[in-house]
């Protein structure tokens, strides 16, 4: 994948439940090619009536499935099944088998040692609670990427009668720890003369421990 | 016909700029252009029906005499043969590259290459032959009329070629349900053909049946193979299919075994009327002479036979737009999987269309219209289906041994029996073929190895097997992300 231009991957999903064909149609939409691996005979008739992807029924941690779907000549291969111990043998296995990228799907808290053996890792509970909180209490912040340790990055709307209305950036002191990344407009790199309109968005990058503070200044 | 490109590229525009929103929010996928079995069975026949039946029926009684109509019912029995496969292959892989995907899925780089190669030039040669087919019925619309056209027949060809690359090329408008209602003109002016000329048809004419021997009738088979080339248009449009699993095997089959029908009568009616001796004579504008014969004369219109002749220029017109969209498609997806230039693999940032993929295959479709004799072109592109869909036979073999528990909507009936004898009969078919025909298909394929080892070389072709691998991002632990 040295191209910089989008790739045209080859991804072997397995688990073909909610998140494995949700997974696959998001792909083939891009473009991609998917294979689903999944042990339902009645799941896999649905799987194949949406016409997404090729559909290898069986259980995807014993090899002799695995290799049906050709991960020696894929690009990626996702273990998205609901059970982490499961994934985590399909992952195994498939680099056992080849050079492939492997994404896996764990279920709790992750093992920190599991980077050293997957080279992705998908936590659907946690970021499903982020979108709860978006949900539950929108108010004008959205989280929109949940990068890594503990910064956030929100979209915040600046309130009617916030401390920091209508202020220029270089009038305002924000904490540290946090940083207007885009104007309201999307088009401008936050900088000192950046004017913070109420009823404006801006996306901001977020320290959790200041984050209680920076709400308070923008939304009052 | 020019819709299914514009499907080609309103899928991948779909794609690009709408991404997966209406999947995420209703959970059921709607594309934004859908077609019905009929529809999909039309896109088949349409780019089947046209060239081949009127350009080629007049040589092939003058391989074979009047067992030309053995010739037809047993090509179509043989490409029922890999129609079959191609079904198979289609509902169980969602892709919209026809063939060429199918192949790149079972089979190594190299393979699929040649895969991709030869259906690309099955494409361009058969444009040509359709380019010259036109050209010549247009000659005898005009003498119907009492015109008669200046300048040789090659330019008319060189024409149609340029026109049609030009419109496809530069824009992607065109009524969805356009398709359809061309081919059912098409079968239409066919239909009229026969009903009359039943009435006029001695069947004496084919007594004996075989003046020429029963062997001629395999080199006459060769030549044309060509005219049941064009369903597996249906494969290249498989995912705007509604209900695919089952309306693609059904509209594969289906087309293919409405083709047949539809040659045979011809066939068998411009036989009759007109004998084998004046059909063979008569070369690429046989069937228009053949109407000549006995079609009464209609208000407006004049002559019955105008209304044939027109029936084929307008037929040799619409296939030669099918291939132009086929041959633009192999030579996208192969740039798409980096198996020919990238460039090739691109839309054009203004018109939407894949222009180098369209303008490439259009220099070659000219260069053939010009150097090569209407006969070779036939035998040529008859030997490059030939050589397809042996691999395609063959890669429906392999998937069944290497991937058995692959879901199959439909699956080959009597396998292996099915595509084994796909595989022999299309192989026998070729061994028919005149070895000038072969010479210029070797030189064909060493060119293809030529330039997929240059562009391996420049490192153009990529080896998509061995991704770089990223760093993990890491996951936080709960007390370290969670506030």
């Amino acid at each position: 994948m040295t191209d910089s231009e989008p790739h045209h991957l080859r991804v072997v999903v397995a688990g073909g439940g909610e998140m494995g064909l949700r997974t696959a149609e998001l792909l083939s939409d891009r473009g991609h090619d998917v294979v689903v691996v999944e042990a339902d005979p009645d799941r896999c008739a649905e799987i194949s009536e949406q016409y997404v992807a090729t559909v290898i029924e069986g259980d995807a941690s014993r090899p002799e499935t695995l290799r049906q779907a050709q991960p020696e000549r894929s690009d990626v291969v996702a273990a998205l099944t609901d059970d982490e111990t499961t994934n985590f043998a399909v992952c195994m296995a498939a680099q056992r088998m080849s050079q492939v990228r492997t994404v896996m799907r764990v279920g709790h808290t992750p093992d920190e040692l599991y980077t050293e053996f997957v080279d992705g890792l998908v936590f659907p509970e946690r970021l499903g609670s982020r979108a709860a909180v978006n949900e539950i209490a929108d108010g004008g912040v959205r989280t929109i990427e949940d990068i890594a340790g503990n910064v956030e990055v929100v979209e915040v709307e600046v309130a009617e009668d916030a401390p920091v209305a209508g202020k220029r950036l270089d009038e305002v002191r924000l904490p540290r720890g946090c940083l207007i990344i885009v104007d309201y407009q999307g088009d401008r790199i936050g900088g000192p003369d950046t004017v913070l309109e109420a009823g404006h968005r801006y996306v901001l990058a977020i320290e959790s421990p200041v984050a209680n503070e920076v709400m308070n200044l923008f939304r009052g | 016909m020019y819709t299914a490109h514009a499907r080609l590229v309103s899928v991948a525009r779909r794609r690009r700029y709408y991404g997966g929103s209406p999947v995420s929010h209703s959970g059921g996928r709607e594309p934004a252009v859908s077609l019905s079995l009929l529809d999909a069975t039309m896109v088949g026949i349409g780019a089947m029906i046209g060239a081949g039946i009127f350009v080629l029926t007049g040589l092939a009684v003058e391989i074979s005499g009047p067992a030309a109509i053995v010739v037809f019912a047993l090509n179509g029995g043989v490409t029922t043969f890999t129609a079959l496969s191609y079904a198979e292959l289609a509902a169980a892989i969602p892709r919209n590259g026809g063939g060429y995907a199918y192949v790149r899925e079972v089979f190594s780089a190299p393979v699929s290459f040649v895969m991709g190669w030869t259906r690309w030039f099955t494409y361009m040669i058969a444009g040509s032959l359709y380019a010259l087919g036109f050209a010549s019925n247009f000659v005898e619309f005009g003498h119907l009329y009492g015109f008669t056209l200046p300048g040789p027949p090659v330019l008319y060809a060189l024409g149609a070629v340029v026109t049609l690359v030009a419109l496809n090329a530069l824009s992607t408008e065109a009524s969805g349900r356009g398709e359809t209602a061309i081919t059912l003109v098409k079968i239409a002016i066919l239909g009229v053909f026969v009903v009359f000329g039943l009435t006029a048809t001695k069947v004496g004419e084919f007594d004996p049946l075989f003046t020429e021997g029963p062997l001629a009738v395999l080199p006459a088979m060769g030549l044309t193979f060509i005219a049941f080339q064009g369903y597996d248009l249906i494969a290249t449009v498989t995912e705007e299919v509604e209900n695919p699993r089952v309306n693609i095997p059904r509209a594969i089959l289906l087309s293919v075994l409405t083709t047949v029908v539809v040659y045979l009568l011809v066939v068998f009616v411009a036989i009759g009327t007109l004998g084998a001796d004046g059909l063979a004579g008569a070369g690429e504008t046989a069937i228009a002479e053949a109407a000549e014969g006995f079609m009464p004369t209609f208000p407006l219109i004049g002559t019955g036979a105008a209304l044939i002749a027109f029936g084929a220029v307008f037929s040799t017109i619409s296939a030669l737009n099918a291939v132009v969209i086929g041959s633009s498609r192999v030579a996208f997806a192969m740039g798409r999987e980096r198996q020919l230039p990238a460039s090739l693999g691109r839309f054009h940032h203004r018109y939407g269309t894949p222009l180098v993929a369209i303008l490439v295959s259009a220099v070659v479709m000219l260069v053939a219209v010009v150097v090569v004799p209407i006969r070779i072109v036939g035998n040529l592109a008859s030997l490059f289906s030939l050589l397809g869909f042996i691999i395609v036979n063959y890669a429906l073999i392999r998937l069944r041994r290497r991937q058995p528990d692959l879901q199959r909507p439909f699956e080959v009936p009597y396998y292996p029996i099915t595509p084994v004898l796909g595989i022999v009969c299309n192989a026998l078919l070729g061994l028919f073929i005149d070895p000038f025909t072969w010479a210029l298909a070797i030189g064909w394929l060493i060119f293809g190895g030529v330039v997929y080892f240059l562009l391996s070389r420049r490192g153009d072709i990529g080896p998509t097997e061995s991704p770089e691998i990223q760093d993990p991002e890491p996951i936080p632990t709960a007390e370290q992300g969670d506030d």
